[in-house]
């Protein structure tokens, strides 16, 4: 995780860190919590002195679903597994896997990596499947 | 604190509505101020809920539901806190008298979703999760909970038997209870060969999309001297949030809103899990009441699924829970399920309820969730 001095106080600039500069940005409070959610202060300790960083592009599963009925905006992607992700040193972030028709194929530990595309949110890729950063 | 009693209770069937959300609101709320015997001129505030009225292409509900009563100068205002908002509603009323600011007021929840398409349905039902960091990354509803009964499963072995167990349970309770939306009762066998919708949780694990439209009327006691049916005393009206996405809460595996509003309402009640006869939970999902029976303290964590299989939670087991079908098989129209939790224990209380009848009746305990826990209300109520 390095620091930046992104203008993260966005929604916008999380989206374009992840969809266009394909960097997942977040930030990091004085308690020590990380995370890659909008806020303007803290969730756990309330501190408004974030510091805006760059998290890694690899980590672990956490928990995941593999979605059969999808909401409109992913009509033509399922089945799919909608993840939780422990980043590599720090910050857990939501995401998306396509083309996992089953449970099976995902275990919780998984190593992943954060694999753009055309495709809109947080895409990951399987690290066995060869998932790489652009 | 005034004493504040739920007066009239009343609610529809649940499922599709032929009738408007604003036709089946007004109804309902007429029938509960009629079970009540309140002059309705005594409501001095009238708390109305309807999270996707813009379904229907109709917000400020309110005024039209007072106009078609007859009270037209009665003030109003929407409650929207996904599908907790009617338990809101009635929070709010519950401050408001028992604070000594109304005397009287109306609590009405409706949703009409039924014109739209699965598709729609389920985008619309997703509005309640995070836009930007939840839905843009692929999650619906039912992936949201999911996710939870996928974490629940990891650390307590929560099998789809036990989980199906508790649809079966709920689905016979709705069997008996003529404004639920489902009528019939399913077998193991049926549930366990549903499509999955979002792994680990097959279709009968979901609760249906509903129409529905509930209300209840609220007053002080020193208003309501000769009630015309037993009321509900309000032990208890407790709210709590939690950090709204699941991406940043330390555990997975309940949800920490229930713990707050439950812990908050246990001590404003002045009694513990032990006291509750029977409970309403909020089960979108069948793993949403094994995480609720935990998180509310009537079990410890990782033995409530077990404890439905085993039939403790049925209409004749030591804690009947979801008398009335639950939100999985009476149904679940959003803003109106927070007040039919409380109908259900109305008619409950009353002796109404037919053969979904439970044995004792001195103390209930109502839960509603809003989304996936960004919201949670806790209502204790007692007799007289």
């Amino acid at each position: 995780m390095s620091e930046t001095s992104l203008p993260l106080h966005s929604i916008a600039a999380y989206r374009r860190g992840y969809e266009e500069e394909h960097r997942l940005l977040g930030f990091r409070s004085a308690c020590g919590f990380v995370t890659a959610t909008w806020s303007l202060a803290c969730p756990r300790c309330g501190a408004r002195d974030l510091t805006e960083a760059e998290l890694a592009s690899t980590g672990r599963l956490v928990a995941f679903s593999v979605q059969t009925v999808p909401s409109d905006e992913f009509l033509n992607d399922a089945p799919y597994a909608y993840v939780l992700v422990d980043l590599d040193g720090g910050g857990r972030v939501t995401g998306w896997i396509p083309g996992i028709g089953a449970e099976s194929e995902l275990s919780v530990g998984g190593r992943v990596r954060f694999s753009p595309s055309y495709k809109p949110g947080v895409q990951f890729a399987r690290i066995s499947d060869g998932g790489s950063t652009p | 604190m005034r004493e504040t009693w739920v007066v009239g209770a009343a609610s529809n069937r649940y499922g599709k509505m032929a009738e408007s959300g604003r036709e089946a609101a007004t109804r309902v709320a007429l029938e509960a101020i009629d079970v009540s015997g309140i002059d309705p001129k005594r409501i001095g505030y009238t708390f109305v809920s309807n999270a996707f009225g813009v379904a229907e292409r109709q917000a400020h509900l309110g005024p039209l539901i007072n106009t078609a009563l007859g009270i037209p100068e009665v003030p109003s205002a929407t409650i929207e806190s996904a599908c907790s908002s009617s338990s809101a509603g009635l929070h709010e009323a519950f401050v408001h008298i028992a604070g000594g600011f109304l005397d009287a007021a109306l609590v009405v929840g409706v949703e009409k979703l039924s014109h739209l398409d699965t598709l729609q349905a389920t985008s619309y039902f997703a509005m309640g999760a995070d836009a930007a960091f939840e839905t843009r990354n692929g999650a619906t509803f039912p992936g949201l909970y999911a996710t939870l009964a996928h974490a629940h499963r990891q650390k307590y072995g929560t099998t789809s038997e036990e989980l199906g167990a508790i649809a079966v349970k709920n689905h016979a309770n709705a069997a008996k209870n003529p404004h639920a939306h489902f009528q019939k009762p399913i077998s193991l066998d049926t549930y366990l060969h549903s499509p999955i919708i979002a792994s680990p949780l097959r279709l009968y694990d979901c609760c249906p999309f509903s129409d529905g439209a509930a209300a209840l009327v609220v007053a002080a006691k020193d208003v309501m001297r000769s009630p015309s049916a037993e009321p509900l005393v309000v032990r208890a009206s407790a709210r709590s949030g939690s950090v709204a996405g699941m991406q940043d809460r330390p555990d997975l595996t309940g949800l920490p809103a229930t713990r707050t509003a439950a812990s908050a309402a246990f001590r404003q009640a002045g009694v513990g899990p032990e006291k509750i006869d029977f409970l309403e939970v909020h089960d979108c999902f069948t793993v949403a009441e094994v995480m609720a029976l935990e998180d509310l303290g009537f079990y410890p964590k990782g033995a409530a699924a077990a404890a439905g299989r085993n039939g403790e939670t049925a209409l004749d087991g030591t804690l009947p829970v979801n008398s009335s079908g639950g939100l999985k098989a009476k149904g679940h129209p959003v803003s109106a399920t927070g007040a039919g939790q409380v109908v259900e224990i109305f008619e409950q209380f009353n002796h109404r309820a037919g053969a979904r009848q439970v044995p004792k009746t001195e103390w209930a305990l109502a839960h509603n969730v809003g989304a996936t826990g960004g919201s949670c209300s806790v209502h204790i109520f007692s007799h007289r």
